[in-house]
């Protein structure tokens, strides 16, 4: 079974759709990649670049950074302090959501968009407290609306800021670059 | 082309095609994407992004462990013992670890529901429905039936009956049948005047000899035996202890001892006597009366031991310096259980253990706890079944039991059900009992729900055990100690005075109050509201000191003690042996987590099998996997065979925890319970000799491959060819 069917892929015919057929997959493995790297859909267009615009702080609405592993998704509370003292948000469409689920006391769900797989331990504080700001990692906010990753973050890309950070200092070096430091 | 290319290529190549864009998109961020909901509020105590501890109390069973919750942003995440906890000094069991299966479970109740109506109840209704049940009837004509565990809830229905004229509620449970707790207790009563549970210090003794206990899967404590275990190991005594277990069906606690004794069942009493009677004439001295009366060769060739075995067990009792016996399990759920019980309590006194380490002690009573509550035994509950069949009960309320699967189908709690008008549940979950009630009053999930709890047995302090909710409800459910205070106070005169508190808190805060003023308090505090901050905070309450009692030894050599072999019921001609499976018990199915969870012994996973001697199987011309046809005088069930060389070959054996009829899509229409094949059947203490059924086995020619996490092949020479 398996030496006719290569017999008839040997044969002209056979190539072309060797060809044709390389290349639907390729194509479809192409599109199937770009579609995960794309923003995930957010239940409120969360425009970044106004709120930072404004001159508020990473860390007045993701305080865990400073403080443990997860940076965290502010609470309704949060939006709520500054958005209920502006008279925009009682007519705007794009504000909309948030009052509903304020009003309705229901949750918002959102989709965090940089994670890293569980087999991995993250922990924010220690890199702010490494002098990192968040724009080395998660990119500019300054001009993005949703939250886009600038970077695939893998395994090369995390070690290869680790091994710069080590610089000269060996033992940091070992320290940094150790499994065991993300894979516990 | 001579060679079409045939529909089946096409669609391997397309599955080709497929298979890989899965795997390539499968690496991208968008199959890791989940929604995260934040606080709408966030509590004042808590940072974004920080994970938040509470502790608590484990519901699972009625044992009383103490638990950590990690939280984050309100979602309880991971639980781990407490390690302040002095009954379970930071462990748990799987049953522990999987309560967020229960937490997170699709299919909980959610409302309140009144049976046969489609749309849920408002909690208005449903507390008027319990406040008329309670005024419109008399006082003696309303039944409480409480799940096995000491807790808040029961002195709340207790102080609520004692005021009123109630029946007093009475309590049962699956485990405590299959653990003969009643049994233990009563042999305790007659022996030392104490009908409490006696508590063995497996940590501190040199050998132990455990007949029937499965004290490292499920029996009594099995964190705190666990613990014990790894004392009995070096962990204590610095060398290693020897565990011997007395059973036909090797447990996981024998497949850990290092000699495993299969004496026929039902004759566990003459073994203990004989070793008893060749270990006090090792000793020298007067022959105790207890063992004066037994005759060592009958004994070994009745029970299948070998005398040799009995004189090398009575030579290793006699003469090492912590000798220790433990009855429980199957060898107590014989007609003769409480000879059994008594005998081997009797063993402990010949080598004088009482109160010493590595030895056995009373319990220690629970803070605010007069006497040991213990749990009703399946012949009280068959007497209540009578009362409920001839109508005198109007009204049965049922909190954290499951009778209609807990109970042997041959005592009639279903049928009798019929005969009570009014059944009320106020299960989490859907179980067969709340299917059939008139109402589910569904309470919040122990993760939810305020409380304490008593440390029945397996601390040597005692330790009232602190609940508080880890995480808000997630449903419109509501605490049942507030149903029932809300309806009290709805009913009026005696009832509202009986539970004159505004809710849940206050009644535990008054309950826990009496404690600030106790000595060798592991805290205290000037008032109640900093004191109930500490109990929240600390996951409980519990004295410093010591609180075991010494049994009173007097007398108890000078009994006469009867070696009479059990009666069985049935005309099988083998010995059938239910055991509790360790991780899903009477309410662990409906957690995948521990249907996942391998059998420790058989690796056998989401399904119920039957225990078969190969000899046996062989005679039988029985395979692994073969369906057969199980019979007793009580009934008959279906099920696959495993092949297990570490059980006698005139004994079968089936684990109960699987055969649900309710109780969720995990649950449900999966295995068999062995409570089917079980008789009304007593011993002298009133608990169910349910190891006291003989039942027979008859093919049924067709097959149902079980779940196993190991290959059969080379287990038992099978796959190695004939020569094998």
């Amino acid at each position: 079974m398996i030496k006719r069917t290569f017999d008839w892929l040997i044969q002209p015919l056979g190539l072309i759709a060797v060809g044709i057929a390389f290349l639907a997959l390729f194509s479809l493995a192409a599109y199937g990649i770009y579609e995960t790297q794309q923003t995930p859909e957010q239940p409120i267009q969360f425009p970044h670049r106004t709120h930072v615009a404004f001159g508020i702080q990473c860390l007045y609405c993701h305080p865990g950074a400073a403080r443990g592993p997860a940076a965290g998704i502010p609470s309704q509370s949060t939006c709520w302090g500054c958005h209920e003292q502006i008279a925009k948000t009682q007519t705007s469409l794009l504000l909309k959501p948030l009052k509903d689920a304020v009003e309705s006391g229901t949750p918002i769900e959102w989709v965090p968009v940089a994670i890293v797989p569980d087999f991995v331990q993250f922990n924010h504080r220690a890199h702010v407290a490494a002098g990192q700001n968040c724009e080395n990692c998660h990119g500019d906010m300054t001009k993005v609306t949703i939250a886009e990753n600038p970077q695939v973050m893998n395994m090369g890309w995390c070690l290869t800021c680790h091994v710069e950070s080590a610089g000269d200092d060996h033992e940091k070096l070992i320290k940094l670059a150790d499994c065991g430091t993300c894979h516990y | 082309m001579s060679e079409q290319f045939s529909r089946r290529d096409f669609l391997k190549l397309a599955g080709l095609g497929a298979a890989t864009t899965a795997i390539l998109t499968g690496c991208g961020p968008a199959s890791r994407y989940v929604k995260r909901e934040p606080y709408m509020q966030m509590p004042e105590y808590n940072y974004n992004g920080q994970s938040t501890y509470y502790a608590t109390t484990c519901r699972e069973c009625a044992a009383g462990c103490g638990l950590i919750v990690r939280t984050m942003q309100g979602r309880a995440i991971k639980t781990e013992g407490n390690a302040n906890h002095p009954l379970n000094l930071g462990k748990t069991c799987a049953r522990g670890q999987a309560t967020l299966h229960g937490l997170y479970n699709p299919d909980r109740v959610t409302d309140p529901i009144k049976a046969g109506s489609p749309t849920p109840m408002g909690w208005d209704t449903a507390i008027q429905v319990v406040a008329d049940a309670l005024k419109n009837n008399n006082p003696e004509e309303i039944a409480f039936l409480m799940g096995m565990t000491p807790d808040h809830l029961f002195d709340l229905v207790s102080d609520l009956a004692d005021a009123t004229g109630m029946n007093a509620p009475i309590r049962f449970g699956a485990l405590g049948m299959f653990e003969s707790r009643v049994t233990l207790s009563k042999a305790a009563e007659n022996l030392f005047g104490v009908a409490g549970l006696p508590f063995f210090d497996v940590g501190g003794a040199q050998v132990v000899f455990s007949f029937g206990a499965n004290f490292l899967e499920t029996w009594l404590s099995p964190v705190s035996y666990t613990r014990g275990f790894a004392g009995l190991r070096e962990g204590v005594t610095k060398q290693r202890g020897k565990l011997v277990q007395f059973e036909a069906r090797m447990s996981a606690t024998g497949g850990k001892a290092d000699e495993w004794i299969p004496l026929r069942p039902g004759t566990e009493a003459l073994v203990v006597l004989a070793i008893g009677r060749l270990a006090a004439e090792l000793k020298g001295g007067s022959m105790p009366r207890a063992f004066s009366g037994v005759d060592v060769l009958d004994a070994a060739s009745r029970s299948g031991v070998k005398l040799e075995t009995l004189e090398h067990l009575a030579t290793m009792f006699a003469n090492s310096t912590g000798a220790l016996a433990i009855p429980g399990g199957a060898a107590l759920g014989q007609s003769n259980g409480l000879a059994v019980a008594e005998a081997v309590l009797a063993l402990n006194a010949l080598v004088d253990n009482f109160g010493r380490p590595g030895g056995l002690y009373l319990s220690a009573l629970a803070p605010n706890e007069t006497d040991d509550h213990r749990p009703a035994s399946a012949k009280e509950m068959q007497e209540f079944v009578q009362k409920m069949t001839d109508g005198k009960f109007k009204v049965l309320f049922v909190h954290g039991v499951n009778p209609f699967f807990e109970l042997p189908n041959s005592l009639g709690f279903r049928s009798a059900s019929k005969n009570v008008p009014l059944l009320i549940s106020f299960s989490t979950f859907p179980d067969e009992t709340a299917r059939e009630a008139n109402y589910i009053f569904p309470d919040h999930h122990g993760l939810e729900s305020w409380g304490y709890q008593r440390v029945a047995t397996g601390a040597d302090q005692p330790v009232l055990s602190g609940a508080q909710p880890v995480v808000s409800p997630f449903y419109n459910t509501r605490a049942t100690a507030d149903v029932l205070i809300a309806a009290a106070q709805l009913a009026g005169g005696k009832f509202s005075q009986a539970l004159p508190f505004k809710d849940e808190v206050e009644f535990l805060q008054g309950k826990a109050a009496s404690l600030m003023n106790e000595a060798n308090g592991s805290f205290s505090a000037p008032d109640i509201l900093t004191f109930m901050a500490y109990f929240q905070q600390h996951g409980g309450w519990w004295k410093t000191s010591e609180g075991r009692g010494i049994p009173d030894a007097a007398g108890v050599l000078n009994r006469n003690l009867s070696g009479d072999a059990a009666e069985f019921a049935g005309e099988g001609e083998f010995f059938f042996v239910p055991f509790v499976s360790p991780t899903l018990a009477e309410a662990g199915a409906n957690k995948p987590w521990l249907q996942e969870l391998p059998d420790p012994t058989t690796t056998v996973m989401w399904n119920t099998w039957l225990e078969m001697n190969p000899k046996t199987a062989r005679d039988l011309h029985i395979e692994n996997d073969d369906v057969v046809r199980v019979v007793s005088a009580a009934g008959a069930v279906e099920l696959p065979v495993y092949l297990y060389p570490a059980i006698r070959p005139d004994t079968v054996a089936m684990p109960f925890g699987q055969g649900h009829t309710a109780y969720g899509r995990y649950a449900e229409g999966r295995g068999i319970n062995p409570n089917d094949l079980l008789g009304q059947h007593f011993n002298e203490a009133g608990d169910l000799a349910f190891a006291g059924m003989k039942v027979s086995i008859e093919k049924t020619g067709r097959k149902q491959h079980l779940s196993r996490l190991e290959s059969m092949i080379g287990v038992y020479g099978e796959g190695m060819g004939e020569e094998h």
